[in-house]
């Protein structure tokens, strides 16, 4: 039995010990390098990090710190060149676009600092999207897109176009959207960066009702002011986390 | 699913980009509406053709005439040949394996007179195998019979026009009717011959115009022997179409026999049939090239808008994309767009067709109409079109890197 099983009880002396039980995001040891030409660039250096779940986090840093790239690796839009990524269970780190389209497509929820609504449907439309792309018939869709605008308090103007919205209410449908598939995990990149503060602030206030709720949310901003509502923030700085990498209670 | 909303997307698209898109089709639109043209002339040509060739006596119809020989010396033989005679009708009747009916045809300007009434009138002197082989018939009383040739009798059958035009109103049937300054016995009026490529103009009225005579009556009354009784032509008919060379040779070699001199013309229809289809061919090929390559032109054009469209649309495939659209998805969504947006110019090109057609049937009097099995062809490659040239762009949009198509602005 031992000697089938050899390489499973060989000791990973580098590998930080894994927890007992998993929390729903844990990277280790991830490393991303961009190879430009003749001179390689490290993005990520060697990031170790857990997530709990219904956790709402701030990732923040100067710009260059590979804030960007830590967000597109944990959004399963790019793979890390090195190291391991769980995402509920999953090892989500070395897979395929087509597999990556599904996670997204399943666990993630994603909110943009420039809405990125479809400017030619409906918003009804633009929430039922995720549900498009996963599958769901005509009639499932359209009651969880709907029941989505209800919890952004938009229902009301399922039938307009986002034209028709102030930036603050295109970011309710945008995060609406971000809710409709149920995600494990909503990321959101500088979800306030294109409104006033006020505006701003009330978004905030929407995640903050979400992460009441248990929903796990990962933000992604350089303004302090923003950061300091959420829970914990993940400092980073030139590919490592400084600052708030573990849980703290 | 996908595809479906892909659909409902495209037809928004049109509708949000109506001009464009117009102008993007423009190539695909003629394209389609130029395979509409081409076929449907062609189908309805050819339509027509073998209609008249049926109404006129079928394809089978041999054609002999008289040619002038120029002038070559010739030979005695060939001196006292005075052209196609009723002997020659008869040693084709009586030689001729290949050829089951044969009449010779004499034609003149005669005077009528019926009463009061008298007219120049085109007379025509038959044999009874005349009536099979241009599908004409009586309608009242009886045609020429062979009786009425071999007896030479002075019978006389009207052109439906003619009895109307001496008669009025009353039955020709058993009157006597004064051609030339004797008396011929009406024995027959012709049914209305009709056929229009038009529906304007009757081409077979001058048919409803003639009057019938025995060809031994006409070749006599003008003082000839029977023998060398001149004929202006002949129609013979042919017992096989498949052997139409054989039975054209055939009645060359005869004719060649009794006049030692090619002063005659032997045209087949079938021969005819054949040539045309050819030239048809070459007519549809044409337009099909011209129409293909307007298709492709088209292609390329709705394949540059795609490509322009989809620069636009970076940042829309780059959301899509990070809310979940696998690369096949994002394919199937460029791609359908492309057919849609084509086959959509395809049925403007199937209206442009149609204004195609009725303008070219101004011009030739005619009628082509569109066949749904055309429509389908046309539709079938503006889609096609769409298909290939549609490939590229979605090919490129489902490889399009997330992280870089939401940086774009």
């Amino acid at each position: 039995m031992s000697a089938i099983f050899k390489y499973e009880v060989e000791e990973k002396d580098n590998v930080a010990p894994m927890p007992a039980t998993r929390p729903l995001i844990h990277l280790s040891r991830i490393t991303k390098t961009y190879d430009s030409g003749e001179n390689e660039v490290q993005a990520l250096r060697g990031v170790d990090a857990g997530i709990e779940r219904g956790e709402f986090v701030s990732i923040i840093g100067p710009s260059g710190s590979g804030k960007s790239t830590l967000m597109h690796i944990l959004g399963c839009l790019d793979s890390p060149t090195a190291g391991e990524y769980w995402l509920d269970g999953d090892d989500v780190a070395m897979l395929s676009a087509r597999a990556l389209a599904k996670i997204r497509n399943q666990k993630i929820g994603f909110v943009f600092q420039t809405f990125n609504l479809l400017p030619r449907a409906t918003i009804w439309k633009n929430v039922e999207l995720p549900l498009l792309y996963a599958g769901l018939g005509r009639g499932e869709r359209r009651d969880r897109a709907f029941e989505a605008l209800k919890r952004v308090g938009l229902e009301k103007r399922a039938k307009h176009r986002p034209n028709e919205l102030s930036g603050g209410q295109r970011q309710r449908v945008a995060i609406a959207r971000a809710l409709v598939n149920e995600p494990s995990l909503i990321l959101a990149d500088e979800p306030t960066g294109n409104l006033d503060t006020k505006t701003g602030s009330d978004i905030i206030h929407i995640f903050e009702a979400l992460a009441a709720n248990n929903q796990t949310i990962v933000l992604v901003t350089h303004d302090p002011a923003i950061a300091a509502r959420t829970q914990r923030r993940i400092t980073i700085v030139d590919g490592v986390i400084v600052e708030g990498d573990t849980i703290e209670d | 699913m996908i595809l479906l909303e892909s659909i409902i997307d495209g037809i928004r698209d049109i509708k949000d980009h109506f001009g464009r898109t117009m102008l993007q089709l423009l190539g695909v639109i003629l394209g389609a509406g130029s395979i509409v043209a081409t076929f449907s002339l062609s189908t309805t040509g050819k339509e027509a053709a073998m209609k008249y060739y049926k109404v006129s006596g079928g394809i089978q119809k041999i054609f002999v005439g008289n040619k002038p020989t120029g002038k070559v010396v010739l030979s005695a033989k060939a001196l006292a040949s005075q052209g196609l005679t009723v002997r020659d009708a008869l040693a084709i009747q009586r030689d001729a394996k290949l050829i089951d009916l044969v009449s010779p045809v004499s034609t003149e300007s005669m005077t009528v007179r019926y009463r009061t009434l008298e007219k120049p009138r085109s007379v025509m002197g038959i044999a009874p195998a005349y009536s099979p082989m241009n599908d004409i018939r009586a309608a009242h009383g009886r045609f020429i019979t062979d009786n009425d040739v071999s007896s030479a009798a002075r019978v006389a059958v009207l052109g439906s026009e003619r009895a109307t035009e001496f008669f009025g109103s009353e039955d020709p049937l058993g009157k006597t009717i004064t051609i030339n300054g004797t008396g011929y016995e009406v024995v027959g009026v012709m049914e209305e011959k009709y056929f229009s490529f038009d529906h304007k103009r009757n081409v077979m009225r001058w048919m409803n115009k003639q009057m019938y005579i025995p060809i031994t009556t006409f070749v006599t009354r003008k003082g000839q022997s029977l023998e060398q009784g001149k004929i202006a032509f002949m129609h013979a008919r042919m017992k096989d179409i498949t052997k139409d060379k054989e039975a054209v040779d055939e009645i060359k070699r005869i004719l060649m026999r009794e006049h030692g001199v090619e002063d005659y013309q032997v045209f087949s229809r079938v021969a005819n049939l054949r040539r045309n289809e050819q030239q048809n061919k070459m007519y549809d090929m044409t337009f099909m090239i011209c129409g293909l390559i307007s298709l492709i032109v088209g292609g390329i054009v709705v394949m540059n808008i795609q490509l322009a469209s989809f620069n636009e649309r970076v940042r829309e495939v780059g959301t899509r994309k990070a809310i979940g659209a696998t690369p096949a998805q994002i394919f199937a969504q460029f791609l359908s767009e492309s057919v849609l947006v084509s086959l959509f110019g395809g049925l403007i090109g199937l209206v442009v067709g149609q204004l195609f057609c009725s303008g070219i049937g101004m011009l030739l009097r005619a009628a082509p109409a569109m066949t749904p099995d055309t429509a389908m062809k046309a539709l079938i490659f503006a889609a096609g079109t769409g298909l290939v040239f549609g490939m590229y762009p979605a090919i490129r949009a489902s490889r399009l890197n997330p992280i870089e198509a939401l940086r774009t602005e």
